[in-house]
Order: structure tokens, then C-alpha cells, then sequence
């Protein structure tokens, strides 16, 4: 029996210890006479890599210049999003995650009543993969638990620490797709499709029994009135919006 | 009686154990049965999985198909007016067509131009109370699904009883089936013979029997389209389209 409960200790410490994926953080200085709310994260000025040189509907892993920005640390709760649209109805005991089902205007403007604006294409990827290139915002891969092909499963927004971006930003890899203030554009598009749909970021892409990660230049779109289960937003702003 | 009675211990659960075990390893018929899901053997007029050119036939539970003559669709649960339909009944509804995308689980999609009647047209004649949010689906061939009811009144969801111009075959879910694009095709129930509008939501078919969940909707990632001979593409999420679809206007 010792034996048994010997086992069963060193795998609960093997997988605690698993389990503790610290990402590593850039270091960040905010300048004096910027204030950042608690719920947002100062992104500074600079370059970033932006794409990947073989997804040819990215901007192919060219140097971005980004201003710099404040963007929400975690998605939109649906207990959030209740302040702003009284009638909405959630169960109280999903509070914390991430408000779905809601179209592109809604969370435009939602984010406008916050004084905010929805993420742009270039503030959404910086803040994902900062300025060392990260293909995954927490830099390494790891298998992802929600193995059920066709569901769904989100989560608590401030659930992931294991998953956060280089600035300390959650759900950028995983939870809720994202809405994106941009129309979604690529040279060469087709004439019919142009300002059709708006970019969407930041959620999985399954392809059968697999759960793949969604790399941080992926590009998704969608129709700027759909609503689904798996969409949701966050909100940016430049640093005088406050 | 004598069962419950017993005293649940150890002894107990061995010897239910050993019963079940001894079940599982005899030949069905032995006890009378005709449970042909489990078998290899399933007889050729059965609706079954075939993997037709061009559409994929997949069937939960295989059995004859419906006859018209013996077929009814009970409308029912928390509604103010229920009803029972007949086939020919189904001709009253006002048409709908539009050529939507199934895709399957299974990472393949195939395309049809579907004929029926929108969803309200329903409720117009059951008119549900304002509690009923809930839809559950059963069919022919005992397979159950479920649905809020705002999902059922999106503009491409159809009640459908013609494909590509004909009566529904047995196959794709004679006399009537659901078409909802932007679901996987488990949610498109076929072979429908009740809805029951309820203020509680039930579980479907495959959330009891797979790991599918009962939401349903088309996650973004990989399709492999029978139309396309199965060159994998991109899909965005919620109703497929590729680049040789035509959009809805």
C-alpha cells in the first residue's frame, strides 16, 4: 500500500510540476504621465514581425511598426458585458467567461461606450507574440485538452496563466476568436470580397479528432453580422483615451 | 424487488458483472433481438452508412426507412395549439429553396439544393408560449436532437422534404429532415416524427453516445469536400462556403 501512495505522490508532483509553464514576459517601462486601468496592459512603441513568410494572406513575417497602445488583459466577460447591454442573460455561474454570440457592432459598441476601440490587426498580433517572433503567445506548444471534435468548450477569461501573451495577456491563443476593427484584406482579393468581412483572431482551429493551436498571425474572418458560440472580443485604445 | 432488496456489496456487483459479460459474448439472437447497430451483417434495404459518390450517407440507427402512409409528425409540449401532420400536409407550407453545405464530423462536406419550409411556419400554426425556448427532434429511426428555439428561426435553417429537386430519398431522411447549415450534420436530424417545444433543454442523440457535444456548431478549421474531391480547405466557421460556392445574397 505504502508503495501504491509512493507512486501516486511522484506522479501529482511530476504533474504539478508539469503544469507550472511559466511564459516568459518582456520587460515593459510605462512612461511617466501614462496611467494604465487595471484591466489593461501598456503595449510599448516599436517593431514586430508581423505574418509568416509562407501564409501568403499575412503581412509574410515583414517588420510592423506599432504606436503605443493599451489593450484589455482578458476578453470581455459576459458579466461585463451585462453593464452595457442590460438584457442580456447569462448563467451566473459563467460569469467570468468570455461573452459569445454577439456581432461585430455589438462589440464595436460596447467598446465605444468604454471609451475604447476594438483591436486593430497590428495592436491584436503585437500583443500576442511581442518582438521575439512567437508562433504560440507562450512561445512553446502544448496540447490542448479540449479534445472533443465538435465542441467548444470556453472558459473562465483569467483561467490560462500557462497561456499568456509576452505582456501578460490572456486567451490570445485559445477561448473565444476575437473581433478585429479591420476589414479583412489581402492583395489580391477578390473585388466581390472586399470590405464583405471583418478579421477575427485568436481562437483554435480544429480539423477532426485534433485540436491544433491557432498560431498568432493566423487570420480568420467572418461576416460582420454573423454571431457564434465562439466568438467574442476585447477592446484597445491608444494611450490618451484615458 | 428481490434485486433491490439484496444488499449492494461486493458479491453482488461481481455477480451482476459476470451476467453482463456473459450477454455481451452471446449471439444476439439468443434473447430475441434485432439490434442491428452493432452488426457487421446489417441487411442491404436498411439505411445505413454508405459512402455514396458525391454525398455521404450516414445513419445513427439503421432500419427500413418510412413508409408515407404510416408516417405523422406530432407537434406538441408548451404550445397553445397541437398538431399531428400527414404527409400531404406538407405541401401547405410555403417553399423555400437554397443550396446549403452539409458538413460532417467526419471532416467531409457535400453540397445539395434543399426544398421545404421555414421553421416559423410552424410555430405560426403550434404557437408556443413565450417560456418554450427549447426544441427536441425524434425520429424514425429512435434518434433525438435538440435545439433553442432562436437557433431553429435563423434565415437558412429549413424543414426540408425535397433534395435536388426530388422527394427526399429514405437515405437523406424521407419524409422530413432538418437542414441547418451552420450546425454539423448530426444536428440535421432526419426521418422527423415529433417536436415538442419545451422551457428545459434535453440532450441530443450523440451527446449521449459520442463525443460530440449538442451545441453543434461548425468550429473554424479543415473541410474535405466530396465535391471537390476531397482537396482540404479552409473553413471559417459556422455555415461552410468554399471558393466554388455561391454565396447566399
Amino acid at each position: 500500500m505504502s508503495r501504491f501512495l509512493g507512486v501516486v505522490l511522484i506522479l501529482l508532483i511530476f504533474s504539478i510540476s508539469c503544469s507550472n509553464k511559466e511564459v516568459e514576459q518582456l520587460e515593459v517601462h510605462v512612461p511617466h504621465g501614462i496611467t494604465v486601468p487595471e484591466d489593461m496592459v501598456y503595449i510599448p512603441s516599436g517593431k514586430f514581425t508581423m505574418g509568416h513568410p509562407d501564409k501568403l494572406r499575412t503581412k509574410k513575417g515583414r517588420e510592423v511598426l506599432a504606436d503605443a497602445f493599451l489593450i484589455d488583459r482578458f476578453e470581455v466577460t459576459r458579466e461585463k458585458f451585462k453593464t452595457f447591454k442590460l438584457e442580456y442573460i447569462f448563467h451566473p455561474k459563467k460569469a467570468q467567461f468570455p461573452v459569445s454570440m454577439v456581432t461585430y457592432a455589438e462589440a464595436r459598441d460596447y467598446c465605444r461606450w468604454k471609451g475604447r476601440q476594438l483591436p486593430t490587426e497590428v495592436q491584436w498580433e503585437k500583443a500576442a507574440r511581442g518582438t521575439d517572433g512567437r508562433k504560440w503567445p507562450w512561445r512553446n506548444y502544448y496540447e490542448h485538452p479540449n479534445n472533443g471534435f465538435s465542441g467548444f468548450i470556453p472558459e473562465a477569461v483569467d483561467q490560462r496563466k500557462e497561456w499568456i501573451s509576452p505582456y501578460g495577456i490572456y486567451g490570445m491563443g485559445h477561448n473565444v476568436w476575437e473581433w478585429i476593427s479591420d476589414w479583412y484584406y489581402y492583395d489580391g482579393i477578390p473585388e466581390t470580397d472586399r470590405n464583405r468581412f471583418k478579421v477575427i483572431r485568436g481562437g483554435l482551429t480544429q480539423t477532426h479528432t485534433m485540436v491544433k493551436f491557432t498560431p498568432t498571425y493566423f487570420r480568420n474572418k467572418m461576416e460582420p453580422t454573423a454571431y457564434f458560440n465562439f466568438i467574442g472580443f476585447r477592446c484597445a485604445c491608444s494611450i490618451k483615451c484615458q | 424487488m428481490k434485486i433491490l432488496s439484496q444488499k449492494l456489496n461486493r458479491r453482488f456487483f461481481l455477480r451482476l458483472f459476470s451476467l453482463s459479460a456473459i450477454t455481451a459474448i452471446l449471439p444476439q439472437r439468443v434473447f430475441g433481438l434485432s439490434d442491428y447497430r452493432r452488426d457487421k451483417n446489417i441487411p442491404k434495404q436498411y439505411i445505413q452508412n454508405r459512402d455514396s459518390p458525391g454525398f455521404f450517407i450516414r445513419s445513427a440507427n439503421p432500419f427500413m426507412g418510412v413508409n408515407s402512409n404510416d408516417w405523422s409528425l406530432s407537434i406538441r409540449g408548451m404550445v397553445e395549439n397541437p398538431i399531428v401532420l400527414k404527409y400531404e400536409d406538407l405541401f401547405g407550407f410555403k417553399i423555400v429553396s437554397q443550396i446549403s453545405r452539409l458538413k460532417c464530423v467526419e471532416c467531409w462536406s457535400a453540397s445539395a439544393q434543399w426544398e421545404g419550409f421555414h421553421f416559423q411556419e410552424l410555430i405560426k400554426r403550434v404557437k408556443p408560449d413565450s417560456e418554450a425556448k427549447y426544441v427536441y427532434f425524434q425520429s424514425a429511426d429512435s434518434y433525438y436532437e435538440s435545439y433553442t428555439l432562436e437557433e431553429l428561426i435563423r434565415p437558412r435553417v429549413l424543414m426540408v422534404w425535397r433534395m435536388n429537386g426530388q422527394p427526399l430519398s429514405k437515405d437523406h431522411g424521407f419524409p422530413l429532415r432538418l437542414i441547418a447549415p451552420y450546425k454539423y450534420g448530426y444536428k440535421n436530424v432526419k426521418y422527423i416524427t415529433s417536436i415538442e417545444f419545451s422551457d428545459s433543454r434535453k440532450r441530443n442523440y450523440w451527446a449521449n453516445h459520442g463525443p460530440y457535444s449538442i451545441d453543434g456548431t461548425i468550429q473554424p478549421g479543415i473541410d474535405h469536400p466530396l465535391d471537390f474531391n476531397k482537396k482540404p480547405l479552409p473553413i471559417n466557421g459556422g455555415e461552410v462556403f468554399h471558393s466554388f460556392d455561391e454565396r447566399p445574397s
